[in-house]
């Protein structure tokens, strides 16, 4: 089947099995900063990038979700295979597969490999990590492997500059135009015969470029006896965990008092430079003082996202996956749950997406409905303004009590999330168990640029909600809050007879008996479009409240001397479970592709939010 | 008089870009699609249309199973009958 020459790109895929590095692959081949992590199942959808061929012509590279086989049992792996037969609508066969092949691990690899090559299409072979390959020991005769599966084979180091060199030399389009194929592969499932033939073919394979195992380091064993023990394993995790939230608290208060003092000094600066009137106002009260307040949790963001992404890099967290796989199958949630909840902590929604690789529907429905109770990092703002406003920064013993009630809060989500996967696993009557089957990667060192690259993508995403989306929302709402104006001879702040002063007069007749002033209900109401809004929200209404005076900048002192403990704990129960975040709702329609799951996520937690502040109002409020 | 109409234009764009940004990313694109008589009169517009803004919302409209050109018209995962 010879080609069609001079085609204007080349397409080619990248495939493997999950952890072998085609997304650093990728990004190392196309300059893009697409996520990656030391585990599998980070990549559940096809993406695209471009890299410029050394003729000029165009390369387009496509990542594909890892799979072990090219008989899927979950739709992200049916998403590569529909790719590499040229299923998918737009996206037409590619006309080059590269294999990437984790060099340390080559059975699982090369069992793909066999398959893929299988298909007929022009294929390279990528070893991967060879440099950590080397230093265990381990020996492939590259030469004799490339005979043998007649392609050709190359070595790549995905994390280092110049690691992908010789893979671009040889996926050059000039190479490879001779080659192209003009049919669609055909793929049919392997029979249990294909199967052994396949293992018969990869043993002949690893004996003939005498591949022998890597020896499992002495230290990697200690580490796994302890950081695996039932016992031991859940006391270092929940340590982890604890450090996590003290350091967010101890080691973000001085930065974030300078953020603080910068948006105090640019409030008064606009005040005095700008003639009183509705800009000054704007400006100050609805930008400063709404937007700022947002800001100033950029450095406790950063710092738990620091300890995430570590943590992701050091091949801790599939070890953690392995501890809680137990508590988890007691609930009735898959082994396989635990990533995509991880994921949540960071924002449910790519948590509800990476539920795509649980193959039960019921599996990963009850995962989808319990990601929200995860605590995603739009809720930090929101916590950290109320336990810095209401909870005194004293040290219980060797902790700092700040720190204590947000791990506490962590907890509660989780807590929640089990309970409601229990309750939903009794609804749905007993399933079978499906166990976790997860290959452990390697432990190492983070990389400083994984975790710097981790960390600006961050406050990227971060700058851009603050800028866009809670920018505009707070605008919006300085106007429902200054118009219309008081009439003549009016007492009190000019904000309660305003649009927003109206109706949050009407909501606090639903959130009064959970402990709701006017000012929390108006800022619920912008803040449905995502938590942190409520934030800026409540720094524009109390900006507004305050007669003239500016408290930009200074959120936490009004709420310490206006609230109670018992309204302040009512809010934080009700952002525990409250289903602020219409993205999240949005996801889950797409994902499901039905109306019916997102309307019973949206009553069930909100049902969930009210009962669990109508009871902490109701009980702090007794104890204080 | 200058001030309330600035204002007045950035309290406007602000509304606008809510709508926006909170309208599912399909809705949008419908938006954008039935815009293609007005981008034939703005040329420069209309390349912005097409490099920057559309990309930008396919992208969102395709996070999510249901809209990955793989499942156009198939129901990605289904509850069981």
């Amino acid at each position: 089947m010879d080609a069609v020459v001079s085609t204007p790109s080349l397409r080619i895929a990248l495939i493997g099995v999950p952890n072998c590095g085609k997304t650093a692959l990728f990004n190392r081949l196309t300059g893009s900063r697409q996520k990656v992590a030391n585990y599998p199942g980070v990549t559940v959808e096809r993406r695209e990038g471009e890299r410029a061929a050394l003729d000029g012509r165009v390369l387009r590279i496509l990542d594909l979700p890892g799979t072990y086989s090219l008989s899927p049992t979950t739709l992200d792996e049916a998403i590569t295979r529909d790719v590499l037969l040229g299923r998918v609508a737009d996206a037409p066969a590619p006309e080059l597969v590269v294999c990437v092949v984790d060099a340390v691990h080559l059975p699982i690899g090369l069992r793909l490999a066999l398959e893929v090559k299988r298909l007929g299409l022009p294929m390279v072979l990528a070893l991967n990590r060879m440099d950590v390959a080397a230093k265990r020991g381990v020996h492939i005769d590259m030469a004799r492997l490339a005979t043998e599966l007649g392609v050709p084979v190359l070595p790549t180091i995905a994390v280092k500059r110049g690691g992908a060199d010789a893979l671009i030399e040889a996926i050059q389009p000039a190479r490879w135009e001779h080659h192209r194929s003009i049919a669609a592969p055909v793929w049919q499932d392997a029979t249990a015969e294909d199967a052994e033939q396949t293992q018969v073919d990869l043993r002949g394979l690893l004996a003939a470029v005498g591949y022998a195992a890597p020896k499992e380091s002495h230290w990697v064993a200690r580490f796994d006896a302890i950081l695996l023990h039932p016992v031991y394993g859940l006391l270092v995790l929940i340590a982890v965990m604890f450090v996590m939230f003290q350091a967010v608290f101890s080691w973000a208060e001085a930065p974030m008092d300078w953020i603080d003092g910068g948006m105090a000094w640019l409030g008064e600066f606009t005040a005095a430079h700008l003639p009183e009137g509705p800009l000054s106002s704007l400006l100050v009260n609805g930008i400063i003082g709404g937007a700022g307040a947002v800001l100033v949790f950029l450095p406790q963001i950063l710092i738990l996202f620091l300890f995430i992404l570590a943590l992701e890099d050091s091949g801790y967290l599939p070890r953690a996956a392995y501890l809680l796989d137990r508590m988890m199958g007691g609930v009735g949630l898959s082994g396989r749950a635990f990533i995509p909840l991880l994921s949540s902590f960071a924002c449910a929604i790519p948590g509800i997406m990476a539920a795509r690789t649980i193959p039960s529907w019921r599996d990963r429905l009850t995962t989808i409905m319990i990601a929200p109770l995860m605590t995603c990092s739009a809720r930090l703002p929101v916590y950290a303004l109320l336990i810095g406003a209401l909870i005194p920064a004293k040290a219980v013993g060797p902790f700092n009590l700040q720190g204590l009630v947000m791990f506490v809060l962590y907890v509660a989500g989780i807590v929640a999330a089990l309970v409601v996967a229990w309750v939903m696993k009794h609804f749905a009557g007993v399933r079978q168990y499906s166990p976790l089957m997860l290959e452990l990667p390697d432990y190492q060192w983070p990389h400083a640029g994984n975790l710097l690259l981790g960390l600006w993508e961050r406050v990227k995403i971060f700058l851009s909600r603050v800028g866009g989306i809670i920018l505009a929302l707070m605008i919006v709402l300085w106007f429902l809050s200054s118009y219309p104006a008081p009439p003549e001879g009016a007492i009190g702040p000019a904000i309660q007879y305003s649009f927003a002063g109206k109706l949050g007069a009407m909501l606090e007749y639903l959130f009064a008996p959970i402990g709701f002033n006017w000012q929390i209900s108006i800022a619920l109401v912008p803040g449905l479009a995502a938590r942190e809004v409520a934030v800026g929200a409540l720094g524009t209404v109390y900006s507004m409240s305050a007669a003239g005076d500016d408290v930009a900048g200074q959120l936490e002192p009004v709420i310490a001397a206006t609230w109670s403990l018992a309204t302040a704990c009512s809010l934080l129960a009700w952002y525990v479970f409250a289903p602020q975040c219409l993205s999240t709702l949005a996801v889950v329609k797409r994902e499901t592709n039905s109306w019916r799951y997102p309307l019973i996520m949206a009553g069930y937690l909100f049902a969930l939010a009210y009962v669990a502040s109508f009871i902490t109002y109701r009980v702090v409020g007794s104890l204080a | 008089m200058a001030q309330q109409i600035l204002v007045a234009v950035i309290v406007a764009a602000a509304f606008a870009a809510s709508a926006w940004k909170l309208a599912p990313a399909r809705r949008r694109l419908r938006a954008l699609l039935a815009l293609d008589g007005w981008a034939a009169r703005h040329p420069r517009l209309a390349g912005w249309r097409e490099r920057t803004l559309k990309p930008r919302i396919v992208r969102a409209a395709g996070t999510g199973c249901a809209g990955c050109a793989a499942n156009v018209g198939v129901r990605p995962q289904h509850p069981p009958r």
